[in-house]
């Protein structure tokens, strides 16, 4: 069972979205600002966040505000970052701050579950879209690659062979089994970019970070 | 005849033009009532502009008939005043003509499709000359010492020359001012909506998606909406070029509208090249894909300096190219054929794992 705390501003979207996760949930508690939602985060402890990016309250900071400020729960607690949106641009200021993927609202509720699942087992949930952005953002196709594993700035070529396949489409399944790893390696390598992601210094990312405030 | 005012009014009030010539000239015997009444209705009554017929246009040219005035008033103010006579009545009659004229010119020439920009800048022009050298001249008449009076009338017209000078200046700055501020209301109007949109409307639709499965004809109604009203409120930021990230774009866009699928475009790297075989092709293999497996359809498009791929890739049933006919021209053809055509390549095999079918359109960029 994973508990669960849905953040999001519109109250239908919220009851929406309960109503559609499957039976594996616990939805502990809902909340509709950046305030509430800090103080749920404390006193339920939920497994996963189910975060809304764009929120009212607090300093104006929406999703990455809350958390930032309820990061000493990042050990136990995951953030799941929801937009409405699948621009990049939205959703890269929530990654950087700690969430462990996003997801669009569009999805379909077996989506959002197996999503909060895989979160929840500590992996990282990369939409398409979001490795796509990712191999922008890290100059993949322009041919930089990094030397050595501990890299922050650049992708490894095995990494980058990962996002491209998820950016074509491919399941964690599918991508495990076209490079003839473990769906476990598939996972780290994903792990591994989402923390370049939230560590790196690359201009492209500090520049959506400078732009949205969050340094 | 003479500007038209009778004929106006003729066809103002319904009545016969000479009947309302000869009601004008009874009225001008009068102690040129008439004349003053003509006068009056020809500066003022705005132009009218039937669409049928020819327009009604102002045939003489007041402002410079009221310059030509103000230049007679002033020449007898200043000779009046030079031989140390009252010039107060010339003075402030030259003043009176000349404003008129500049307001005139600034006014109502300015809708009028008679009289040209040049005509009206040259009025002004004249306009300033006068007032101030009329002005000088009076102040240093009669030696230098007009009376008080006079001075002050000749201060006064060159503090009207100078405003005259500035004017246009000013009247453009001011309606530069307004158009801004008109601007900005609209854009902070358009913002609050945009605000107001993606929070209600957008979340909604989202809503709908989710809950009602990935292919089924209300998530792709709401889906071709969502796109709609993003497309509206986030207008100008998005390229406007045709570039190849567009195209294929707008082609997922109106496929999904005619097929139960959802296409999930995304695009890594900039578009340099672009070649219309290439997206012929990529439009059949989407176009493929949303009819014969539907469902959802992943495009992946990385583009790089030398070279394109496009990956389309579907759940379906998948596709046995050998055991397809002959005359299925399709996927032989539009897709295969076409690329080779263009110098490139296309891939057409099962995808992951066995579960439908993966497009692979590969294009070289032409080394010129």
């Amino acid at each position: 069972m994973t508990s669960v705390l849905i953040v999001d501003d519109h109250s239908i979207f919220r009851s929406g979205l309960k109503a559609s996760l499957d039976d594996s949930i616990d939805v502990l508690g809902e909340a509709a600002d950046v305030d509430s939602a800090v103080r749920q985060v404390a006193s339920l402890a939920p497994d996963v966040v189910l975060l809304d990016v764009h929120l009212p309250g607090g300093d104006g900071g929406g999703g990455a505000e809350v958390i930032t400020r309820s990061s000493t729960y990042l050990e136990t607690t995951r953030f799941l970052a929801l937009s409405v949106s699948d621009s990049a641009e939205d959703v890269v200021g929530v990654i950087r701050a700690g969430a462990r993927g996003y997801i669009t609202k569009g999805s379909s509720g077996d989506e959002v579950s197996r999503a909060v699942a895989s979160v929840a087992g500590g992996d990282a949930v990369f939409s398409p879209r979001l490795a796509g952005f990712v191999l922008d953002a890290f100059g993949a196709v322009t041919g930089e690659q990094a030397v050595a594993d501990d890299e922050l700035d650049r992708l490894s070529a095995r990494e980058r062979e990962v996002m491209r396949l998820i950016a074509r489409g491919f399941s964690y399944k599918e991508v495990a089994a076209e490079l003839f790893i473990s769906v476990k390696t598939v996972e780290t390598h994903v792990s591994a970019v989402l923390r370049k992601l939230q560590m790196s210094s690359r201009h492209e990312l500090t520049a959506w970070a400078l732009e949205r405030k969050l340094l | 005849m003479v500007g038209g005012v009778c004929a106006g009014l003729a066809s103002h009030l319904g009545w016969s033009v000479g009947r309302v010539r000869f009601i004008m000239v009874v009225a001008a015997l009068v102690m040129g009532s008439g004349v003053l009444l003509y006068l009056w209705l020809w500066a003022l009554t705005p132009l009218q502009e039937p669409a049928d017929s020819e327009p009604v246009r102002r045939t003489v040219p007041t402002s410079a008939l009221l310059l030509a005035a103000g230049g007679i008033t002033a020449v007898i103010a200043v000779a009046i005043s030079e031989t140390g006579g009252n010039a107060y009545l010339p003075t402030v009659l030259a003043i009176a003509f000349t404003g008129s004229a500049v307001g005139f010119s600034l006014t109502l020439d300015r809708t009028d499709a008679a009289r040209t920009g040049r005509y009206t800048i040259v009025v002004r022009v004249l306009s300033i000359v006068l007032l101030l050298g009329a002005g000088l001249l009076l102040l240093f008449s009669h030696g230098g010492r007009p009376d008080a009076i006079t001075a002050v009338l000749a201060i006064g017209m060159l503090v009207l020359g100078l405003g005259v000078m500035v004017a246009p200046f000013v009247v453009r700055l001011w309606t530069d001012l307004m158009a801004e501020r008109a601007g900005r209301v609209r854009e902070e109007q358009r913002a609050e909506i945009a605000a107001h949109l993606h929070d209600s409307v957008l979340q909604t639709l989202a809503l709908i998606q989710n809950r009602a499965g990935a292919s089924s004809e209300v998530a792709r109604l709401a889906r071709a909406q969502e796109r709609e009203l993003r497309d509206w409120l986030f207008a100008g930021s998005a390229p406007t070029a045709a570039d190849l990230v567009t195209e294929l774009r707008d082609i997922a866009a109106a496929i999904e509208l005619e097929y139960p699928a959802r296409l999930d475009v995304v695009t890594v790297g900039e578009s340099g090249l672009s070649s219309p075989a290439l997206i012929a092709a990529a439009r059949e293999a989407m176009l493929n894909a949303a009819r014969h497996a539907g469902g959802d359809v992943s495009v992946y498009l990385e583009s790089s300096a030398s070279s394109v791929d496009v990956f389309v890739r579907d759940r379906g049933p998948g596709v046995d190219l050998d055991s397809l006919p002959i005359d299925r021209l399709g996927v032989r053809e539009s897709i295969i054929g076409r690329m080779s055509r263009a110098g490139g390549a296309a891939i057409v095999r099962p995808g992951a794992g066995g579960v439908g079918t993966e497009v692979h359109l590969h294009l070289e960029a032409l080394s010129e």
